[in-house]
């Protein structure tokens, strides 16, 4: 994406707590203009209230919501410039697609000629056929009501638009196809889009930046390379799925020993101070090797299982308690039978050590 | 084997449901048969028919006040309990209060009283706070029992109804008012109608709580057994049969305006 061109939403210690207990703990975040920011985070760890909060459904604690220099704290959700995609998409299910989709221009008083030349509009740039402006809601498939929600939301002209995970619903497929939908959608409203999930590979696929959402806090925010290739601590790391976790105690410059899988490692630059932590390798970073010395580190274990991933096959390596994971592309694949010793390794470049956060 | 075993259960489910039909429909058809004679006595096999109470029963002022009566505590009635029972289901079903599991409770229980103990609770009510017996305290009595019943009716729509699409109305600039009008009420429709329903049917065939409350007011069931218990006419199968009759046209009428509202909705008048 092209430079942000300022400040759209800024956050200043937003809290919100219920009962005592903080469900979002005092965030301070700036989402730009017209960039795609997803906040993705586990079920529980507060993403849903803080959308709440930005969208005008629930009351901050503490701190400040700043919309464009001005503080919108107290405005509620019907005076708010933004719009809401909710998981459930909430279609009206006693209206038409077309009369869902101009709902907010008939509550300004648009006349219907006006609202219709809108609705039909945005049901072309959604790929709804214009016979659908009749339809009931009830009468059309997931992914169309998918874009139903989306175009009564566009039809608002919210200066944000956000998305309370309104793609989890879906089958797999369906869900592949419309993460780009939605992206492609973005790139041509040029619209700020702050989207949650708890899938961090629906973030990857979509978003310009991500924040990674831990007990109310945000513990990382970064491009979806960064969170990919640099996670800040073993919960992002973990996060994104299939990664390989070492427990380590540093025991000198880019040192590092293992309880759990013998030998001394070489590492990349470690944090100053840090004494335990975690070595974190990407499963597409390990490789088979014939000799100790074709990477800066080895171990060696034994061959368990083997998954085929359509493209790419998985193995899993026993070594002592440790399960390491291998990802290979289909035409690279080792040629090995299970139970048989193997020789693992990877560069100290390609591995990262993270706290325990 | 299992053909035969089929035809069997087949045969068994027609026998049972043409009983039911006989034994549930029959005495009704009985009570018109009754009211199609012209002697002063109830006797079967009837010996001479005709249409004599009919016209005796239609011309009769006492009876057209007592429908009259019947009707306006049913209408009364039903447009009150809609306007509680709308409101009570949605605190019954729909927002989340302190309190709210006790009123669930605590709503519910009027309908599991006797009713003959209910009126004569509220006739001793009354008395004590001297209020005048009439068809206005009828139709207090009536609400006691039937707004429980009608709430628990539109709660069922309730439940069904997802409440974030009051919200994305919300968001999308609706007022509180506007939400109501567009979105809330007309997605409850089928509940309330089908409650108004349920509050004019009850109301109309009541009998105990009328018994008690109506003080010199008569509704068409309390009618109907004082002149059973004293001074029989075939007229009162005749007014019986124009009650039962009613009851059934505002079912099926109601039956059938549900049915053009659905599909009206479904074509989209949006």
């Amino acid at each position: 994406m092209a430079g942000p061109d300022g400040v759209i939403l800024y956050l200043k210690g937003l809290t919100k707590t219920f009962a005592g207990h903080a469900a979002v703990d005092a965030i301070d975040l700036e989402i730009f203009e017209g960039e795609l920011f997803t906040i993705v985070g586990p079920s529980g760890s507060g993403k849903t209230t803080l959308l709440r909060m930005l969208a005008g459904m629930e009351m901050p604690t503490s701190g400040d919501i700043i919309l464009r220099g001005e503080k919108i704290n107290a405005i509620p959700a019907n005076r708010r410039p933004t719009c809401m995609v909710f998981q459930s998409l909430a279609l009206f299910p006693h209206k038409e697609v077309g009369a869902n989709i101009e709902f907010s221009l008939k509550i300004r008083g648009v006349d219907p000629a006006t609202r219709k030349r809108r609705a039909l509009e945005l049901m072309e740039m959604l790929r709804l056929p214009e016979s659908y402006y009749r339809r009931a809601v009830t009468q059309i498939s997931g992914g169309e009501r998918q874009r139903v929600a989306l175009a009564r939301a566009l039809a608002f002209d919210p200066e944000i638009l956000f998305f309370d995970e309104p793609l989890s619903a879906l089958d797999y497929k369906l869900r592949k196809t419309l993460e780009k939908e939605l992206k492609d959608i973005h790139r041509e409203t040029k619209k700020t889009f702050v989207y949650i999930t708890h899938s961090l590979e629906e973030a990857m696929v979509m978003s310009d930046r991500i924040g990674v959402m831990r007990s109310g806090k945000l513990v990382q925010i970064g491009s979806p390379q960064e969170i990919y290739s640099t996670p800040n601590s073993k919960f992002v790391s973990e996060f994104i799925g299939d990664v390989n976790v070492v427990p380590v105690t540093v025991t000198g410059d880019r040192k590092l020993t293992s309880a759990e899988v013998p030998g001394e490692f070489r590492a990349p630059p470690i944090a100053d101070g840090m004494k335990d932590g975690y070595l974190v390798v990407r499963p597409e970073f390990l490789r088979f090797l014939s000799e100790p010395g074709d990477a800066d580190n080895h171990v060696a274990g034994k061959l368990y299982n083997e998954y085929a991933l359509g493209s790419r096959i998985q193995y899993h390596v026993r070594v002592g308690e440790m399960t390491f994971v291998l990802e290979k592309l289909r035409h690279e694949a080792f040629q090995g039978k299970l139970d048989q010793d193997v020789l693992i390794g990877w560069d100290a470049a390609d591995s990262i050590v993270v706290p325990d956060r | 084997m299992k053909t035969r075993a089929v035809r069997i259960r087949h045969a068994l489910i027609v026998v049972w449901t043409i009983a039911m039909v006989i034994f549930v429909y029959l005495p009704s058809l009985s009570i018109t048969l009754a009211s199609l004679t012209s002697s002063r006595y109830f006797i079967f096999p009837i010996n001479k028919w005709g249409l004599d109470w009919w016209r005796k029963t239609l011309d009769s002022i006492q009876i057209h006040q007592i429908l009259e009566t019947s009707l306006v505590i049913a209408l009364v009635v039903t447009a009150i309990s809609i306007v509680l029972a709308f409101f009570g289901a949605l605190a019954f079903a729909r927002y989340d209060w302190k309190g709210r599991s006790w009123f669930q409770k605590l709503i519910l229980l009027p309908i599991f009283f006797p009713q003959s103990v209910l009126g004569l609770a509220l006739l001793l009510w009354f008395n004590a706070i001297g209020l005048q017996l009439s068809w206005q305290t009828a139709v207090f009595a009536h609400l006691v029992w039937i707004v429980p019943v009608v709430t628990l009716v539109i709660s069922i729509q309730v439940y069904s109804f997802d409440p974030a699409i009051e919200e994305a109305a919300y968001d999308l600039g609706a007022s509180r008012l506007q939400v109501l009008r567009e979105i809330t009420i007309p997605v409850l429709m089928p509940g309330i109608f089908s409650g108004g329903l349920f509050a004019f049917l009850l109301s109309w065939g009541n009998f105990p709580l009328s018994l008690f409350t109506t003080g010199a007011d008569t509704t068409v069931p309390e009618y109907l057994y004082a002149k059973m218990v004293a001074g029989y006419t075939p007229g009162v199968p005749v007014l019986g049969t124009i009650s039962t009759v009613g009851a059934i046209v505002i079912l099926i009428g109601g039956y059938l305006v549900m049915l053009a509202l659905n599909r009206r909705r479904r074509a989209g008048a949006g």
